[in-house]
């Protein structure tokens, strides 16, 4: 009976300290993913203790009489923001309180939500791309400058994926991106087109920019976690720097000033 | 009125900007329409704002305001956490213009100081500062709302009120 209730905590303590690590790399705040771990932990009748670090997520379970029943930490994989994965978590920690859900069947659901495929390749590309044109209108830019805008940014994101899935350092990868993107505003530039070329500039970069790391650092700040916000503050600084360092070296490559 | 087109029509492609955001952070696909919607809503209050010779810092904050609230019973409707919404549709309000402008600045301050450093040199602060305190309240303006709402309170009381009936 014992050994079975031991069982159980380990098996619930693994999966919940699976729950916080992919919400923690899919780009969820930490009181988020706090809320939703409290909330499984106290469905199935536990008392939770986590600690949440910029890349870890760490976890002791009590049971009722407040024995301590599963000591845990776990780091997060690499992977980028989804938030699918936070949709779905989220909704998952409703329905297990709604539905009594059994261990199995929270963990065969937790495999299937972290298994939902990505949009396709080509559809992220294009829609990116629109995003990238749209930014270029809204800041003003003509019919041109947009078009423009949308190949640099799909072939500043194709590389930045290709570099990705290379397993360059996140930061290089950010630099390639912006630095192919930037190249290929620039060339129209150089080649004369009346262009005005700090539009075309200027949002053909915009697609990389972290806005989930500057949002979640500000919501973290609020919340009290002080040190994840800083974390994620710096993280969103340095991908900034890479960004300004691969425009500035196309427009070096120019010679624009 | 010509204004006014111009700023409908902008307000649109913030919508559009804000959905191509959407579908690289893999959102679900339920929850698109609405990204859409929040974002040609946050634009449209930008432009709108600025228009009435409301500073940029301002207009970004109410835009970004906004979409924060909206984002709050939206979330309940469509069964997804508010920062899904409210993330995607607020990255259009982001000023990379100026941000641009600010980086290049910055390099033209490390030259020779000439005639016109002192006016390189106010331009950039100025431009920095607006960089930093528009994302800052886009920031603000996407977290304070979910604060006030106490995080999640919407679900918690539906829930809270249906076992109140069930007892």
């Amino acid at each position: 009976m014992n050994q079975q209730k031991n069982n159980e905590a380990k098996e619930f303590g693994s999966i919940l300290l699976d729950v916080g690590v992919y919400l923690l790399s899919s780009g969820a705040s930490v009181s988020r993913i706090r809320i939703t771990m409290r909330r499984l932990a106290t469905t199935y009748g536990y008392l939770p203790h986590i600690s949440i670090a910029p890349k870890s997520v760490s976890l002791a379970l009590s049971d009722e009489d407040e024995l301590p029943v599963f000591n845990g930490i776990r780091t997060t994989p690499g992977q980028g923001v989804n938030f699918k994965t936070i949709s779905g978590i989220s909704r998952l920690s409703w329905v297990a309180s709604e539905k009594d859900l059994t261990l199995q069947e929270l963990r065969d659901e937790l495999n299937r939500l972290i298994a939902l495929p990505h949009y396709p390749r080509v559809i992220v590309l294009l829609a990116v791309g629109l995003a990238g044109s749209a930014f270029c209108f809204t800041f003003g830019g003509k019919l041109l400058e947009m078009v423009i805008t949308f190949g640099a940014t799909v072939f500043g994101l194709f590389v930045r994926q290709e570099a990705i899935k290379k397993k360059f350092n996140p930061y290089i990868c950010v630099f390639m991106g912006s630095l192919v993107a930037s190249l290929f505003a620039g060339a129209f530039v150089k080649a004369g087109l009346n262009i005005n070329f700090e539009h075309a500039f200027a949002t053909s970069v915009l697609f990389l920019i972290p806005g989930v790391p500057l949002i979640n650092c500000y919501t973290d700040l609020i919340d009290g976690n002080i040190l994840n916000g800083i974390v994620r503050g710096v993280n969103a600084l340095m991908f900034a720097l890479a960004i300004a360092l691969g425009l500035l070296s196309a427009m070096l490559i120019y010679n624009l000033k | 009125m010509m204004d006014w087109i111009l700023i409908l029509s902008k307000a649109f492609w913030c919508g559009w900007g804000a959905v191509g955001f959407g579908i690289l952070f893999n959102v679900p696909p339920r929850t698109l329409f609405a990204i859409w919607v929040g974002g040609a809503m946050g634009g449209f209050l930008k432009f709108s704002l600025l228009q009435l010779a409301m500073g940029v810092v301002f207009a970004s904050f109410a835009g970004a305001l906004v979409v924060g609230i909206c984002s709050i019973p939206v979330a309940h409707f469509r069964h997804a956490p508010p920062m899904i919404f409210a993330i995607p549709s607020v990255i259009p309000l982001i000023p990379g213009v100026f941000a641009y402008r600010t980086m290049l600045g910055l390099i033209k301050l490390t030259g020779v100081i000439g005639p016109d450093y002192n006016l390189v040199l106010s331009e950039t602060v100025n431009n920095g500062v607006k960089t930093v305190f528009i994302i800052m309240s886009l920031a603000m303006g996407v977290a304070v709302p979910m604060h006030l709402m106490r995080k999640e309170s919407v679900k918690n009381i539906r829930l809270i009120r249906r076992k109140h009936a069930v007892l």
